[in-house]
């Protein structure tokens, strides 16, 4: 495959900058840039240097100066940005709204703390000590069968692709371990920043994500300061939401969570998030009697 | 030490067996045997006699060492299942929580969207019964009213800006009025000046009102019957 290019669509005042997982390309967040854009948004999924798939890599602090001037140039030029994430850039987007805590809102899908799903060896600690030995540039994390996806069909096709290309639009084939061990960095300084975090938040999570548990997703939702926050969880896909069984789903909740942060905040007509059906707003005051 | 002459030679393991399933229970598998490898060590030490020593192996802790771990064990993997068991069923609530949350949200733009269907059909009702004595038509569409053109044309007097048509009574109001209206034009009752004879104007009272359809809002403004 040659190498990946950055998706930029272009429509309405509100923007949305879509960071994809550790080492892949903006090719993940197609099917939702596409849906956000129909919806009125502006998404704009960038090539990161250093972090997306074909380019030399670099620390993660690399990573987050380039996400957040992706962000700056994405500020300057639209009046709203929201940033929404993929699995390690999840976590890159919350570090991102960690800087910039003028972001309007932010969407964490299948968030990656720590890799710990059904689907990664007991033995993955060894990993972070493996950094340390010679087999650092020699060794790379092989992906294997589920490629993060329910679907049975796209994953046949998707290991097709990966055997062809090394690359595939859910993501590498190999991840090395720098790589990783600079993911984990990432995710460690996040933690220690998400009490911190006053963005609006959305984050949808798999219950069978293969590699990164649903605590990660509960985690983050228990400790994040969001005063609008709303956790989605979802059956019938794996850690790639936005390419399986669900990816509708996925698409319509976050262009309706971004609308619905917008009437919060008193943009707009307001008429969208309108609450005529009374069950809804049963359910509102009782969310909001739990909260408070 | 001041209990071991009474639990001592019986059994050596039990308490630690209760507490190691208990730290299970609530703290899950990792500590749960770390706490049982730290019993054993204790409870041979302790427990079995002869106590305060390691040096002596005998058959009472070759009882100790077989039975308290095997028992433990038992006990320890039986409650990780249940709590196993027990998270999977938490995330499902969670699904199902959220899937009633999605569905009240649909449902809700459901009953939005019929909201505006009715109000669409009521629009369509009121225009054929007031056919004569609509004024003027507008519309309060957002992102039309953004257009520049659209303020442009408002300052010229006589013509309309393109958010808005006029209806059959439109020639007869005053232009003053209807330069008026251009910028103030809301719902509610307003008094407009209504040609009466060749040039002689009338005050009217008029009335204006809101439509909210699935093309937009609208604003119709007629004389009040």
């Amino acid at each position: 495959m040659d190498q990946a290019t950055h998706i930029l669509q272009e429509s309405g005042e509100h923007a949305v900058l879509m960071l994809h997982g550790l080492s892949s390309s903006p090719l993940e967040m197609r099917f939702l840039a596409r849906h956000l854009n129909s919806e009125g948004f502006t998404a704009f999924a960038p090539v990161l240097d250093g972090y997306s798939a074909g380019s030399p890599e670099r620390d993660m602090q690399a990573w987050v100066d380039a996400a957040v001037r992706e962000f700056d140039s994405l500020a300057e030029r639209y009046a709203r940005v929201s940033v929404c994430g993929l699995s390690v850039g999840a976590a890159l987007a919350l570090a991102v709204v960690s800087k910039r805590p003028t972001a309007h809102a932010v969407v964490l899908l299948s968030v990656t703390l720590s890799y710990d799903g059904w689907a990664i060896p007991w033995y993955r600690f060894l990993l972070g000590w493996a950094y340390y030995t010679p087999l650092r540039s020699r060794w790379r994390y092989r992906e294997a069968s589920p490629f993060g996806l329910r679907n049975e069909a796209l994953r046949a096709k998707i290991a097709r692709a990966m055997q062809r290309n090394g690359i595939s639009e859910v993501g590498p084939s190999t991840i090395s371990l720098p790589a990783l061990r600079e993911a984990s960095r990432l995710a460690k300084r996040v933690r220690a920043s998400l009490a911190g975090i006053t963005t609006d938040c959305l984050i949808i999570h798999a219950i069978d994500d293969e590699t990164a548990n649903p605590r990660n997703a509960h985690d983050v939702a228990a400790k994040i300061a969001s005063p609008f926050l709303r956790t989605i969880y979802l059956d019938d896909s794996y850690h790639m939401i936005t390419s399986d069984n669900e990816r509708e789903i996925v698409a319509s909740e976050t262009a309706a969570f971004l609308r619905e942060s917008e009437a919060a905040r008193g943009i707009g007509s307001g008429a969208e998030s309108l609450v005529v059906s009374k069950a809804l707003a049963r359910r509102l005051r009782q969310l909001a009697a739990l909260g408070s | 030490m001041l209990l071991s002459p009474f639990l001592g030679p019986a059994m050596p393991g039990a308490l630690f067996c209760v507490a190691a399933a208990l730290i299970e229970y609530f703290f899950g598998l990792g500590p749960a045997l770390t706490v049982m490898l730290v019993g054993l060590v204790i409870a041979d030490y302790l427990f079995v006699p002869p106590y305060a020593d390691f040096s002596v192996f005998d058959h009472s802790d070759l009882m100790l060492v077989v039975s308290y771990p095997g028992v433990t064990l038992f006990i320890i993997c039986l409650i990780e299942r249940l709590r196993r068991a027990q998270f999977r069923a938490e995330m499902f609530a969670s699904v199902s929580k959220s899937r009633y949350e999605m569905l009240l949200r649909a449902d809700n733009k459901r009953a939005l969207r019929l909201r505006t269907i009715d109000e669409t059909h009521r629009l369509l009702r009121h225009l054929p019964h007031y056919h004569d004595s609509i004024i003027l038509i507008q519309a309060l569409d957002r992102k039309a009213s953004l257009r520049p053109d659209a303020d442009h044309a408002a300052g010229t007097a006589h013509s309309l800006p393109h958010t808005s048509a006029p209806g059959s009574r439109f020639s007869a109001v005053h232009p003053a009025d209807i330069a008026r209206l251009q910028n103030t034009l809301s719902p509610g009752s307003h008094r407009l000046r209504i040609r009466s004879g060749d040039h002689t104007y009338k005050p009217v009272d008029c009335v204006g009102e809101r439509f909210t359809t699935h093309a937009g809002d609208f604003l119709v403004l007629r004389i009040e019957a």
